[in-house]
């Protein structure tokens, strides 16, 4: 895929803001290699086939499962019977939803009141609620003896009307959350209101090359529990199967190793979790098996969410300034909420998007279909938001005759107001905007796209420029929760890192992620090879998850577009930790002082000398100091271990649950794609002519790898604007469980990508570095807003984020015949402003 | 993902694959390259008792060109016929090959399996139709030709009888100033498309078309002949008009459904525009030009 790409960098990104980042050790002692685009060490191991994922994985004794799973989306359990499965050769037991409720308690809600009521049990016991819903499990010596005993296992359904749209479920009224203020007075003073009629963002998900695999064993000697799986956000899953299953948090055990992908959608594999692990218990502590086929994880795993926006209403001034919005917004989570309430709250991270509107009404709403349930998906609730957004701003713009560049020129947060404050008390830690713009429409072209638009009109042709600017929040505060529930025990945010040396010297880092390809063990090799003055090649850094390490706090995971600030902090914390310890070591063997030490590496090794001078240690010396020879070590010394644990602290607070006033997360990676899309006018088959993708994550730790989370993000949301969609039928069938029909996007499908990078370094990070990664569906936006205006003299309105050749053929007949008018009302007033 | 059990058998000649098939019983199945029958089988959607493989039966994945006919062999790979001297020969061939699925399933996937399963949106069923083509087939008592529009009855319905092989396909080679083309539009690479056209004209001289053949794929049970929009064309100059004529004839013959891949409205709207864009590529193949053309893919 080749590419153009511009570099330039913000050396000063902004003006000193109230919060600064707060101390967790002093910046390392060189930068070396930190900034480097080197490559990544997981590289190697991963393409010659040692990578080591969960269906890797053999126990002796191992058993598999296989679920069985309901075809109805709303139905009754009639009856249920295990008894031919159970006698089928190779099974050894099975488990029913009603059997295993007697065992467990039903999952934590996180929603409030009558959310609360929502009895989550991993196995459906008496009604199936969306098809593909488990309900039962057949456990055997094989998998294809599970396989074949499970399709024994006869279930009699009473199918119930399914609910499949956020429309019909808001009928009979579900979570409420309206957001902050009122606009009665900012709406009386615009010079133009524009009111936009129904808008939806479609349902999509990501497409992991591995499905969710979990290897289950609860021992019944000791009562733990040891999972070697692929969730991705494992404290949160023990918070959530410890209460469930009975046990204490510590007697569950996660491991994972390397991951073929998540992109958040595993987080929510922990009902899954509990069934395997109860099929272990009752087989008598055999370790059982699941790996999820691609049908199972289509209908069952998890959705990203689709939300409808309707009745928004937008003050603008004579200018094009936006000075208000006014909105409803339903969010569809399927038919459970689960991690969910989460998203309820999460969008409002970016409630102005990348725009200086002060005003913002949004009466949120989250409404249970009879879908799969939602989970974390790429872009993660922010960016329905901020689809929503830009499709404001592209349909008030092209209603006022204000180009769409300018339109966002006009509105665009600026540079010299960061740190910017939002309505909601959320802090935009830094970030340029217009020069991200600016070099996004260099990099396509826009002017001469201008003018070849225009000539390509006259000739009929329907040709269309686009901007998607959107943000990639990262380093939520969990607090949000609590303006969805107050009674929520969390807030904040950390992560732990533990950088020690072991006996022969050997620096080796445990981290408390879980990376499933973002090259978490190079960019953590780089800072601590920074902070010690070594090189990457001499950190071992321990992949993958495991509790064992103790590497881990109740936040721990790999989501929310963090490890860059949280993660790499959490380890350099510990690096700066071991680095204090080794030199008071070496200070007192070598018999200096610690400001004559320097760090390095020598002939033997990484080393402590003391500067100018012949006298130097190694880490093998150091080490053996404390570990294996360590008589007559002064008493001074003895709280030296060579193994130190850091714990990263957001500087968060509490946000203020009545006025849902707080900020919500720490950085704000920012993306400007711009993109040229021709409407064939015979097929109707959108065709991007021209793509270029700006990024500005901060300083970026590793370019290489920034680079190429770019391009996936991309690509992910090129797949969702024009080839993905979780298509359900009007009674609940889901009619894109495969991928013949849910056409994930491959190669052939997306165009040149442009890259373009800018450098805001984030004041409130260690190093200015921004988490990214998500990427905030820019092309989504972009895609959609190229449509709006190849389309937009034809009279069409992109009011759906998901757009076919087939959709907007259907599209364009719709505005021949009418079909959009009233869509958008624009209401021109004489203002006071 | 696991098939029900099956036993698998390897023909080591035609005769034996045939035997096995009569032996074995309707519940047998040939299997060549997989690519639709495990798809099928570890769904559990299809189940059959035994698969004979036909795989290592020698001479079944030739490719021969003698007396003006092009032989391919039952087992010849699409991936086979995509890098062949055929493809150059008959361009239909390459633009048909190369676009069918992903490399994975080219690699595998064969000719005649193909043709076997007569899925309606089949590439090759709309390719070789607009080419004289035939099927030859092997059973107990011998051989058979079948002319390639006799072949295929209904979706995923054939003529074989249970106790057949498809051994090879005959495609007479297109005289001189002839030049075909098959388009298809697709959504990504592993997946049927939407719509596919296949055209092949013959040339009076440098306007005038002599004869044409206008296939349909994906609008229909099965790849459908267009002869309104052949009958547009035929004796007659390739001017926009006539084309226009011929895609607006072709949109009539289609009974397109609607499915995941597009509303039957908007597949029918396709297909015209699919062999117009045919239509163009064909003629100026048929005057000698070298086009590419083939599958598009959504997006790009
Ligand atoms: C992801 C994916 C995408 C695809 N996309 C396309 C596409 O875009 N266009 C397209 O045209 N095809 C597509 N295909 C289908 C592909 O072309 C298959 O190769 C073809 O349909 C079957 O050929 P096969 O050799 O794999 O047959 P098999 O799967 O082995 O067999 C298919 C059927 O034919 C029978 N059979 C096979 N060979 C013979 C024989 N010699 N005699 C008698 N019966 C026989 C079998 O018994 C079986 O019933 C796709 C397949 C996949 C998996």
């Amino acid at each position: 895929m080749a590419g153009k790409v511009v570099a330039m960098s913000k050396k000063k990104a902004s003006r000193g803001g109230s919060q600064r980042f707060s101390g967790n050790g002093a910046a390392a002692a060189t930068t070396k290699w930190v900034g480097q685009p080197i490559r990544r060490k997981e590289e190697n191991r991963l393409v010659s086939g040692k990578g080591i994922f969960v269906d890797d994985e053999k126990m002796p004794g191992m058993l598999h499962i296989r679920f069985v799973r309901s075809s109805y989306a709303h139905a009754k359990i009639t009856r249920i019977d295990v008894s031919k499965a159970e006698k089928f050769p190779g099974v050894v037991c099975t488990l029913t939803g009603a059997e295993i409720k007697r065992q467990v308690q039903p999952f934590i809600e996180i929603g409030p009141g009558g959310a609360q009521k929502i009895a989550d049990y991993p196995l459906a016991a008496d009604k199936v609620v969306f098809q593909g819903e488990p309900v039962a499990a057949v456990v055997a010596e094989t998998r294809l003896a599970a396989e074949d005993a499970a399709e024994l296992v006869e279930v009699d359904y009473r199918p119930l009307p399914p609910v499949v749209t956020a429309e019909d479920a808001l009928k009979d009224e579900s979570i409420l959350h309206p957001a902050m203020g009122t606009n009665q007075k900012t709406f009386k003073q615009a010079a133009h209101v524009v009111r936009i009629g129904r808008l939806h963002f479609h349902r999509f998900s990501s497409t992991p090359l591995e499905c969710n695999v979990i290897l289950a064993t609860w021992d019944p000697r000791s009562g733990d529990i040891e999972y070697h799986c692929n969730n991705t956000f494992p404290s949160f899953a023990s918070q959530f199967l410890a209460p469930a299953l009975g046990v204490r948090i510590d007697q569950i055990h996660m491991k994972s190793f390397d991951i073929g992908g998540g992109f958040g959608i595993k987080i929510t594999s922990y009902p899954y979790m509990a069934v395997c692990a109860l099929a272990s218990r009752k087989a008598g502590g055999r370790a059982v098996k699941w790996v999820e086929t691609r049908i199972e994880h289509m209908q069952a795993s998890a959705h990203g969410n689709e939300r409808t926006f309707l009745d928004t209403r937008v003050a603008l001034d004579k200018t094009g300034v936006i000075l208000a919005i006014d909105s409803k917004h339903v969010d569809d989570c399927g038919a459970f909420p689960r991690y969910e309430p989460l998203g309820c709250v999460i969008w409002a991270q970016v409630l102005p998007a990348t725009y200086r509107v002060k005003n913002v009404r949004i009466d949120m709403h989250q409404v249970v279909t009879n879908k799969c349930p939602v989970g974390p998906n790429r872009g993660y609730s922010r960016m329905q938001h901020l689809w929503f957004m830009e499709r404001v701003i592209d349909i008030c713009g092209q209603a006022l005759g204000i180009p769409a560049d300018e339109m966002r020129r006009r509105n665009y947060i600026r540079k010299n107001e960061m740190p910017y404050k939002t309505p909601n008390g959320c802090v935009y830690d830094s970030g340029d905007y217009a020069s991200m713009l600016a070099m996004a429409k260099k990099l396509v072209g826009w002017d001469e796209w201008k003018k070849k638009q225009a000539a390509a009109r006259k000739e009929g042709r329907w040709i269309g420029l686009g901007i998607g600017s959107t943000l990639d929040s990262g380093t939520n505060n969990f607090g949000q929760a609590r303006i969805i529930n107050p009674d929520a025990p969390f807030s904040g945010q950390s992560k732990v890192g533990i950088v020690k040396l072991d006996i022969y010297g050997e620096v080796v880092v445990s981290m408390g992620s879980v990376p499933q390809g973002q090259g978490h063990e190079t960019t953590a090799a780089q800072v601590v090879a920074d902070a010690l003055n070594i090189t990457p090649a001499l950190v071992n850094v321990r992949p993958g998850f495991d509790t064992a390490h103790n590497a881990y706090t109740g936040h721990t995971g790999t989501y929310a577009s963090q490890f860059a600030v949280t993660g790499l902090t959490a380890i350099h914390g510990a690096a700066m930790k071991l680095r204090k310890e080794l030199s008071r070591l070496a200070a007192w063997k070598l018999q200096a002082k610690e400001q004559d030490l320097e760090f390095g590496v020598g002939g033997q090794g990484p080393e402590v000398r003391v500067k100018g001078r012949q006298k130097a240690i190694n880490y093998w010396a150091l080490a053996n100091l404390v570990n294996v020879n360590n008589a007559g070590m002064p008493e001074s010394l003895w709280d030296i271990t060579l193994n130190c644990r850091h714990v990263f602290h957001a500087n968060f607070q509490i946000p203020d649950v009545k006025r849902k006033y707080g900020n919500l997360t720490l950085t704000y990676a920012a993306q400007v794609h711009a993109a040229v899309v021709e409407v064939d006018r015979e097929t109707f088959q959108p065709k991007i002519l021209t793509y270029a993708c700006v990024d500005d994550c901060g300083k970026a730790v590793n370019p290489l790898i920034v680079e190429g989370q770019v391009h996936g993000a991309a690509a992910h949301g090129i797949g969702a604007a024009l080839l993905e969609d979780c298509a359900y039928d009007a009674d609940g069938n889901l009619l894109t469980a495969t991928f013949s029909d849910y056409t994930p996007i491959t190669a052939m499908n997306i165009p040149d990508l442009m890259y373009g990078h800018m450098e805001s370094p984030s004041p409130f990070t260690l190093n200015g570095a921004k988490g990214m990664g998500e990427g905030g569906a820019a092309p989504v936006h972009t895609i959609c807003a190229a449509l709006q205006d190849a389309l937009y003299p034809s009279g069409v309105i992109i009011d759906d984020s998901h757009n076919t050749g087939d959709s907007l053929f259907r599209a364009v007949q719709k505005a021949e015949s009418g079909g959009y008018a009233g869509m958008v009302r624009v209401e021109h007033r004489r203002a006071s402003r | 993902m696991y098939a029900a059990p099956f036993s698998y058998h390897r023909a080591a000649s035609l005769q034996e694959a045939v035997k096995l098939l009569q032996e074995l019983g309707e519940e047998a199945r040939v299997i060549a390259g997989g690519q639709s029958l495990i798809p099928l089988m570890k769904m559990r959607m299809a189940r059959p008792a035994a698969l004979i493989d036909i795989n290592f039966i020698s001479g079944l994945s030739d490719i021969q060109t003698s007396k003006g006919e092009l032989r391919i062999g039952a087992t010849v790979r699409h991936a086979d016929l995509e890098n062949s001297s055929a493809g150059t020969t008959i361009p239909i061939v390459h633009d048909c090959a190369a676009g069918i699925a992903d490399v994975q399933v080219r690699n595998q996937g064969t000719i005649g399996g193909s043709l076997a399963e007569a899925d309606p949106s089949g590439d090759w069923g709309t390719a070789l139709l607009a080419l004289e083509s035939s099927v030859i087939c092997a059973g107990p008592d011998g051989q058979r030709t079948v002319p390639l529009e006799d072949f295929i009855k209904d979706a995923y319905t054939t003529v074989l009888a249970h106790n057949e092989v498809v051994t090879a396909i005959q495609v007479k080679i297109p005289p001189k100033h002839s030049g075909g083309a098959h388009l298809a539009f697709k959504r990504s690479a592993p997946v049927y498309p939407t719509a596919s056209a296949s055209v092949q004209l013959t040339m009076e001289d440098h306007h005038m078309c002599k004869d044409a053949r206008i296939v349909l794929g994906c609008v229909g049970l099965t790849a459908i002949r267009a002869k309104e929009a052949e009958k547009a064309l035929q004796g007659k100059a390739l001017e926009e008009k006539n084309v226009r004529a011929a895609a607006d004839a072709a949109r009539a013959a289609a009974e397109p459904q609607s499915d995941m891949r597009g509303s039957a409205d908007y597949k029918r709207l396709l297909v015209g525009t699919l062999v117009k864009r045919a239509i163009g590529i064909a003629a100026r193949r048929a005057r000698g030009e070298s086009v590419p053309a083939g599958h598009e893919y959504a997006g790009r």
